[in-house]
């Protein structure tokens, strides 16, 4: 089932130039990103993403065992905004970046921590998509969990609709 | 990896030939226009397209359409074949999603695009795929010619560049409710246009320009929208005054929220 991502120049430079400040504590920054669905041919589905939440600092958690950990109040001020979302079925994206050049994959960490959000959101939105996106300095790649779906599909791309466009493809298998 | 093939665009940049190659490029309307933009994205190397034209080549199209030969009249050959022809004989190897129908009976490949040329004759036309472009997230490059005049004719044109978040053909002065409203009133009663080869040629050029510069960015210009006009009697295409006048930096009549499928909601 093929799955792109797109969003436009504007929010990717949000989104970079957020993620790329440096935090008092933690190593890195993450955010939410907002998306919505779209059919493509085959079944398959284009996620459009639409606007940005950056963290604000004191909502970060310090643990040294991690790059970054936020707090309760950011999940509950996720949570509520997918609430309010419901009717336009807009989902939420977890956003981080991962300073290297080239495709970029979950860390043992990503992988063990951030999905354990999904079902939570499903539950709060069960009719939107919701899902990981991690950047790199020159790439991006994205986990999508489709409405119902306990397991994700890795994005086969992620487009930046600017001047210029980027299309950072899926290279590494599932 | 770059090959001989590409040693004279080399300019473009060091991963150009990759960019082009990656770019998912929509075409709609494959006849005087859409014949010379797919011709030549073949030529820089694009390798994924999507494709739209439901007519076929008649004895009237041969004045204009890139491809095209005296056999395709009685053959009926669809512009579509013709279109697939041009790519596959520069590349044999691209990506070619082909639909011999209007675009609207099947949408949904065409939103893989990262950019759609449109190349069809009508002011709703225009206003729809831009509708479509902004809710799917795709840079739009519009362009097309028309001939006013039966003493002292003029030949006029324009290509446009709307690109999601940015000024749209509304803000940008081309689209109009009142050019809108008039051209639904001609009830299709307008006949067909003059076409000529000559100026589509102008204007493709001008849009695949535009195209390449989005892909590459090799002009290093961020370039968020574009609105060319073309003088035919003079041979020049400038920016439009309008937009060279135009007070407003964003646009007021598409939300960045606004995308994806429609959502109908319970009242």
């Amino acid at each position: 089932m093929r799955i792109d991502i797109k969003l436009t120049g504007r929010l990717y430079n949000k989104i970079v130039r957020d993620l790329a400040r440096p935090h008092p504590f933690a190593a890195e920054r993450v955010g939410f990103v907002f998306g919505r669905v779209g059919l493509l041919a085959d079944e398959g589905a284009l996620i459009l993403l639409t606007r940005y939440q950056a963290i604000p600092d004191d909502q970060y958690v310090d643990d040294l065992r991690v790059g970054a950990r936020i707090g309760s109040k950011a999940l509950t001020w996720a949570m509520q905004a997918l609430y309010f979302g419901r009717a336009t079925r807009e989902g939420i994206f977890h956003i981080h970046m991962h300073r290297h050049k080239g495709e970029t994959r979950m860390s043992r960490i990503d992988s063990g921590d951030i999905p354990k959000l999904m079902p939570g959101f499903q539950s709060v939105s069960n009719e939107a998509a919701h899902g990981i996106i991690i950047l790199s300095l020159n790439h991006g790649s994205g986990w999508v969990w489709l409405p119902t779906r306990k397991e994700p599909i890795p994005a086969d791309t992620m487009s930046v609709i600017g001047a210029p466009v980027g299309i950072f493809e899926r290279r590494i298998t599932k | 990896m770059s090959t001989d093939r590409f040693s004279r665009q080399s300019f473009l940049g060091a991963y150009a030939e990759d960019l082009i190659s990656q770019c998912t490029i929509g075409l709609i309307g494959l006849g005087g226009g859409g014949s010379h933009i797919v011709q030549q994205l073949a030529h820089i190397g694009f390798q994924r397209y999507i494709i739209y034209d439901d007519d076929v080549v008649e004895e009237s199209n041969l004045n204009r359409l890139i491809g095209a030969r005296t056999v395709d009249v009685p053959a009926s050959t669809q512009k579509l074949h013709i279109a697939k022809m041009t790519i596959y004989g520069l590349q044999p190897n691209a990506s070619v999603k082909g639909f011999a129908c209007k675009w609207q009976e099947n949408p949904e490949p065409l939103r893989e695009c990262q950019i759609v040329f449109g190349c069809v004759d009508s002011y709703k036309g225009r206003e729809e795929l831009e509708i479509a472009c902004r809710r799917y997230l795709m840079h739009y490059i519009d362009i097309g010619m028309d001939v006013h005049g039966k003493e002292r004719p003029v030949i006029g044109g324009q290509v446009i560049l709307s690109s999601p978040g940015e000024l749209c053909m509304r803000c940008m002065g081309f689209l109009t409710d009142e050019k809108l409203a008039t051209e639904a009133g001609l009830y299709g009663g307008a006949g067909s246009r003059p076409q000529v080869v000559w100026p589509n040629g102008v204007l493709a050029s001008t849009a695949v320009g535009l195209a390449v510069d989005i892909v590459t960015g090799w002009t290093q210009r961020s370039l968020s929208h574009a609105y060319m006009v073309y003088d035919g009697n003079q041979a020049t295409i400038s920016e439009s005054i309008t937009l060279r006048k135009l007070k407003i930096g964003t646009c007021p009549h598409f939300l960045d929220t606004d995308v994806g499928d429609p959502i109908l909601v319970d009242l």
